[in-house]
């Protein structure tokens, strides 16, 4: 397994201004179809990011096996065998599956379509991660503030990070100051 | 051109903001690229960077000149149209608004033609509000801070939404924070954006206090001001406690964003910011809409060129836009225009005769002055499509069109410091009645949003237009979170949806999304005592 894809994208709450660099990259690169969203807490925006459980909830519930984990290690959709049912956004205990961007169905939007629907889901930016261990997913690189961390999971402690999604929300998340 | 300061060969770079973000272009079709951020690293690419790249070969974009008949657009030649705009300018004077947010060379060349050309006359359009604070940051003799230089500094003072004028600011600010925890940050916002959540000092300011409440604070940090019109401190508690934080600083940094539709007084603010971050060892980071739009304003001391208050007074003169959507900038206050040259649609295309297809602004290279010290020299991503001129090169066939001598070489570019004048008082159109209305600012947007809206993220990712409403407001009014409702002003109404927020302040609603279409509530106006194009907060209606 790729070195790389031991990492995982962190998120220090506290330094997200809500810009949605991440999302915008993501989308323009995937071609429309965005792995990151946002989910809103009270007066904050948070970015959602896949995650990549060990024991992943999405792969199970897939009905066309089209969530498989890559030799990468890495949960990824498989473009052809996406029905596009949303199983798996369901499925997600973390909700960082997007299945609609701005109230439409992400997977109407594809020009890639060839099931006519299909969910988007992260793959970490595998076609720059797996082959060069100092390139970062591109939602990482666009953002401006910090935010984003392209780092091993096992230090999100000592970075006093949080994992992205699976995290409790509640309001006023930066009056901690 | 500085003399003293090296010129930086920078690649191509995002000029719609003072970061100044490198663009890596990736093809990935015959006629159409993507941007990308840089592949290893972390330096930051925002909404409208990365939209750059589908906006070259976006669907909509003007490929060719179109002549209005019959309240249709029709496909013209490039000679026709400019025969056409001549014959109907006849003797009338012509004035040409040209985006100040352009390489130096296409600005000096601009002024080259219009000198040349009988009858026309040059007007840099920026934002009335961007103008203003940069003259008076120019008459402050302040320092300018890069992105980078802000991480140096050990207290802030952010005025405005600075955070989502230019997002990769924020990073400095939050890089000085995780080394020094206690490092004060000020936030001076009336409508309560992302830097105030960040904020260790919320100054409490009312719809176009923010001189006011700069004033206080400035005052409390003990800053001798020397300006005329600068109210007392008074007994606004925020901004001594903010004013006492600011006095410890050994080099503040100033974040200064001129919001739409807040204040008449933006250059009183830009002019104070800079004294306060003087006199606290620091220096100014001016968050302004496009990056050369100091260099522009710096320009235009030695071209020929106009106020643009000026030029919106003239009636006589016909109107010619190049590179700048000016009605959709004024909230639809700018009249008719003859011709409007646009890489893709925009408010000011949609109302004029002649339709004239430009370079995108990623398309044009030329010498940018970022930060308002740092010069580089920007290469374009692509050339532009065949057939497609830059700027100055349409100010170049438009002149001769109209048959005067050929221009001769481009007008000195001088980039040194303005010596601008000490700002009078503050003009005060007084307290709107509540609520006032004011406008947010989205990092997914440059400006009013004219050129980035056509991408497809801004619109695919755009939900309902949100209404921040203070939970006492609401209650007043009768509405609850996430009820539709309709915000009416000056005879026009929008669409939105409530939301309650508990962080703003009592009297203020907040459109904190649309620009494009909020400017509309406000647009702007002449002030005749200042003779400066203004947008003042105005009273909004709330209709469930």
């Amino acid at each position: 397994m790729s070195e790389a894809m031991e990492k995982r994208v962190l998120v220090d709450l506290d330094r997200c201004i809500e810009c949605g660099s991440c999302a915008a990259a993501c989308y323009y690169s995937h071609a429309n179809m965005p792995a990151v969203s946002f989910a809103r807490a009270g007066w904050a925006l948070l970015p959602m990011i896949c995650r990549q459980c060990k024991a992943a909830a999405c792969v199970d519930a897939c009905p066309a096996e089209a969530m498989v984990r890559d030799e990468f290690g890495v949960v990824r959709r498989g473009l052809l065998r996406c029905i596009g049912c949303g199983s798996c956004a369901r499925a997600c205990p973390f909700g960082v599956i997007p299945n609609e961007l701005g109230g439409t169905p992400v997977g109407c939007r594809s020009p890639e379509g060839l099931t006519g629907h299909q969910v988007a889901k992260c793959d970490l930016c595998e076609d720059r991660t797996a082959s060069n261990p100092d390139a970062v997913p591109r939602c990482v690189a666009a953002c401006p503030s910090g935010a984003l961390q392209f780092a091993d999971e096992r230090a999100a402690e000592e970075l006093h990070l949080q994992v992205v999604g699976g995290r409790s929300t509640a309001d006023h998340l930066f009056k901690r100051r | 051109m500085l003399g003293s300061q090296q010129l930086v060969k920078a690649g191509s770079c995002c000029t719609l903001c003072p970061a100044g973000c490198e663009l890596r272009q990736v093809k990935v079709g015959p006629d159409s690229w993507r941007i990308e951020p840089a592949e290893t690293g972390s330096a930051g690419l925002c909404p409208r960077g990365s939209t750059l790249g589908e906006l070259l070969a976006h669907r909509k974009r003007i490929f060719w000149p179109a002549k209005r008949q019959e309240g249709r657009l029709r496909q013209v030649g490039m000679d026709a149209a400019l025969a056409a705009l001549i014959e109907a300018a006849g003797d009338r004077g012509i004035i040409v608004f040209f985006d100040a947010n352009l390489p130096c060379e296409q600005l000096a060349r601009a002024d080259a033609c219009c000198r040349a050309w009988r009858g026309a006359r040059l007007c840099l359009v920026m934002e009335p509000a961007d103008r203003q604070m940069l003259l008076g940051a120019e008459a402050s003799g302040a320092d300018y801070l890069a992105d980078d230089a802000l991480a140096d500094c050990d207290g802030f003072v952010v005025i405005g939404d600075a955070f989502a004028a230019n997002p990769r600011c924020s990073r400095a600010v939050f890089e000085r924070r995780a080394r020094e925890p206690r490092t004060p940050i000020v936030a001076i916002d009336a409508a309560c954006g992302t830097a105030a959540k960040f904020a260790t000092h919320v100054v409490q300011v009312g719809a176009g206090m923010e001189f006011q409440a700069l004033a206080a604070v400035a005052a409390a940090a003990g800053v001798d001001v020397e300006l005329p019109g600068v109210p007392a401190a008074g007994d606004l508690a925020s901004a001594q406690a903010a004013g006492r934080a600011v006095a410890q600083c050994e080099r503040l940094g100033v974040l200064l964003a001129a919001e739409y539709g807040r204040s008449a007084a933006w250059r009183q603010i830009g002019y104070l910011a800079g004294r306060l971050a003087t006199a606290r060892g620091g220096g100014l980071a001016c968050q302004t809409v496009g990056a050369n739009v100091l260099a522009a304003l710096r320009c235009s001391a030695n071209f020929e060129t106009i106020n643009l208050a000026d030029a919106l007074a003239d009636t006589s003169s016909v109107r010619v836009a190049v590179g700048c959507d000016v009605v959709g900038m004024l909230g639809g206050a700018g009249g008719e225009f003859l011709a409007a040259a646009a890489a893709l649609p925009n408010q000011t295309t949609a109302a004029a005769e002649i339709v004239l297809p430009l370079a995108l602004p990623v398309e044009v290279g030329g010498t940018v002055l970022f930060s308002g010290m740092q010069e580089a020299e920007v290469e374009p991503v692509v050339a532009p499509p065949a057939g497609v001129p830059t700027p100055a090169e349409l100010i170049g066939r438009m002149a001769p069109a109209a048959g005067p001598s050929p221009p001769g070489s481009p007008s000195a570019v001088c980039l040194e410091r303005l010596a601008a004048e000490v700002p009078g008082d503050a003009a005060s159109s007084g307290p709107a009645a509540a609520p006032v209305l004011l406008f947010a600012r989205q990092a997914a947007h440059a400006g009013s949003g004219a050129l980035t809206g056509h991408g497809s993220w801004q619109q695919a990712a755009r939900g309902p237009l949100d209404l921040r409403v203070s939970a006492a407001d609401a209650e007043a009014m009768g509405v609850s979170n996430l009820a539709p409702a309709r915000v009416a002003a000056e005879g026009r109404s929008v669409p939105v949806r409530i939301r309650v927020c508990q962080e703003l302040a009592d009297g203020i609603v907040v459109l904190p999304g649309g620009m494009p279409e909020a400017r509309a509530l406000a647009p702007c106006r002449i002030d005749s005592a200042t003779r400066q194009v203004v947008a003042s907060p105005v009273t909004a209606a709330i209709e469930t």
